[in-house]
């Protein structure tokens, strides 16, 4: 089987090939006037890459069909590639990309009031905190994920919440500016990201013991992957939220609390 | 003045969610096997069939379709889930005149439309038909309907190929309506492709 095969999207999505190849030449051409660090393309590129792979390759089949590789996959959507976007700092240099045209246009959005209240009531930390985890568990609700699975659009508005809810949240528990004009103490942010270990660690665990199977559907249309039983592709899956999805904010409290340290430094 | 009409907003709002609720509940169909309608899409494929002659949906309009994947190698479900369905039928009697069970192949390099016609009419000779034909025509109809099948998989070359269990059940206009599986029992899903049949008129 040739490698570039794998490469290849399983179901084309003209959304995320556009938005990816946008965001990819707008950070190429703003590179050249805001001067990014070494570090902050390297986390940008890691970041969008994974995105982009587990979304738009033959992945994408192996997450349609086993529920441990679509926990994967909503792994890298929601914890992973937008955590690596937000750490990379890229809006200077995504805005420095930008023809002068786009730039006013983002200016006019951001100042229309609608999008400020709506902007500043989603970076309300209860709000952040809720949706953040209200979103893992709505569509880990096995009707929801039941239909999620077996319609299309619905699974693309899946993904595109939990990438979308995950940049917004990562965004504002990492980024020590104010975002939208909305400054959170470095102390609330560490809450919010301790606030997200709970539930991921209920949702996870309660996955893990089920002792029947909570997601029929993966068995219904069958499993990727021959041999795997649907009670241990469920319990790896409950792992993987469980410990993987509460370690990424164990990682972000720690470079949170490493970023004042370093300002008190100075 | 102004808190008032707010009031009264919210409790109208209230009162439209309450019936949109019990209309709900109301008109929720009680299907024993899951419904799918408008999740899937219609069903489109041209295929050929095990008399050898291409086929399409219209070919089989104004019956109602209860469509499997598998392949005729297979010694584990595909047997039992044809047998179930031909059970299906018996269990349909005059009206399993109005049902067609399309067993696609998923192993169209082995399943010949020979090979087919003998073994779908092992379990029913005049309602059962055998769909072949190219790997990339199937696996465009697999992928449709969230069927697993990887044609390149190398797993696929040795014999065996994991594939699901479900029976997609379409209405005489090719709708897809319902998800039957393994774990549905005959009677049910019986009770269900009647219910079906008589509400296509």
């Amino acid at each position: 089987m040739d490698l570039l095969y794998w490469f290849t999207p399983w179901e084309e999505s003209a959304p995320v090939f556009i938005a990816t190849v946008v965001v990819a030449a707008l950070f190429l051409r703003g590179r050249a006037r805001s001067n990014p660090r070494f570090q902050q393309k390297l986390y940008f590129w890691t970041g969008l890459a994974f995105i982009y792979l587990v979304s738009h390759t033959q992945f994408d089949y192996y997450a349609e069909h086993q529920f441990f590789i679509h926990r994967l996959q909503h792994l890298v959507l929601h914890h992973l590639g937008p955590f690596l976007v937000v750490l990379s700092s890229p809006v200077a240099t995504l805005r420095a990309g930008m023809p002068e045209a786009g730039q006013r246009a983002c200016r006019l959005i951001a100042e229309w009031k609608p999008v400020q209240y709506l902007l500043s009531a989603l970076c309300n930390p209860v709000v952040a905190v809720t949706l953040f985890c209200g979103l893992i568990g709505f569509w880990l609700l096995p009707s929801v994920h039941f239909t999620a699975m077996i319609d299309w659009r619905l699974y693309r508005l899946m993904n595109w919440s939990m990438f979308i809810n995950g940049l917004f949240f990562w965004g504002i528990v990492l980024h020590r500016g104010p975002i939208f004009s909305v400054r959170l103490s470095p102390g609330s942010r560490i809450a919010m990201m301790l606030a997200v270990i709970p539930p991921q660690i209920v949702i996870g665990a309660m996955i893990f013991f089920a002792s029947s199977e909570l997601y029929p559907i993966y068995t219904i249309c069958g499993r990727a992957i021959g041999g795997l039983g649907a009670i241990a592709d469920q319990q790896i899956g409950g792992i993987i939220l469980w410990i993987h999805g509460a370690m990424m904010s164990a990682i972000g409290i720690l470079i949170v609390v490493r970023g004042e340290l370093m300002q008190q430094k100075h | 003045m102004e808190c008032f009409v707010s009031g009264r907003f919210i409790l109208a709002l209230m009162i439209a969610f309450a019936a949109f609720a019990l209309n709900a509940c109301i008109s929720q169909k009680p299907w024993h096997v899951e419904e799918v309608t408008g999740h899937l899409p219609d069903l489109k494929f041209s295929l050929t069939a095990d008399n050898g002659r291409l086929v399409t949906p219209t070919t089989y309009e104004g019956h109602l379709l209860l469509m499997y994947f598998g392949f005729t190698n297979c010694d584990s479900e595909c047997p039992v889930s044809m047998a179930r369905l031909a059970r299906v039928m018996q269990l349909l009697g005059n009206d399993a005149n109005r049902v067609r069970i399309l067993f696609v192949t998923l192993d169209p390099g082995r399943d010949t439309p020979q090979v087919l016609h003998r073994y779908v009419t092992q379990f029913d000779p005049d309602r059962a038909i055998g769909l072949t034909g190219t790997t990339s025509d199937i696996e465009r109809l697999t992928k449709q309907y969230r069927a697993a099948y990887r044609p390149r998989s190398k797993i696929g070359e040795a014999g065996g190929i994991d594939h699901g269990d479900a029976v997609y059940i379409f209405d005489s206009q090719g709708r897809a309506r319902l998800l039957a599986t393994s774990a549905d029992s005959d009677e049910h899903l019986a009770q269900d492709v009647r219910r079906l049949l008589e509400t296509a008129h």
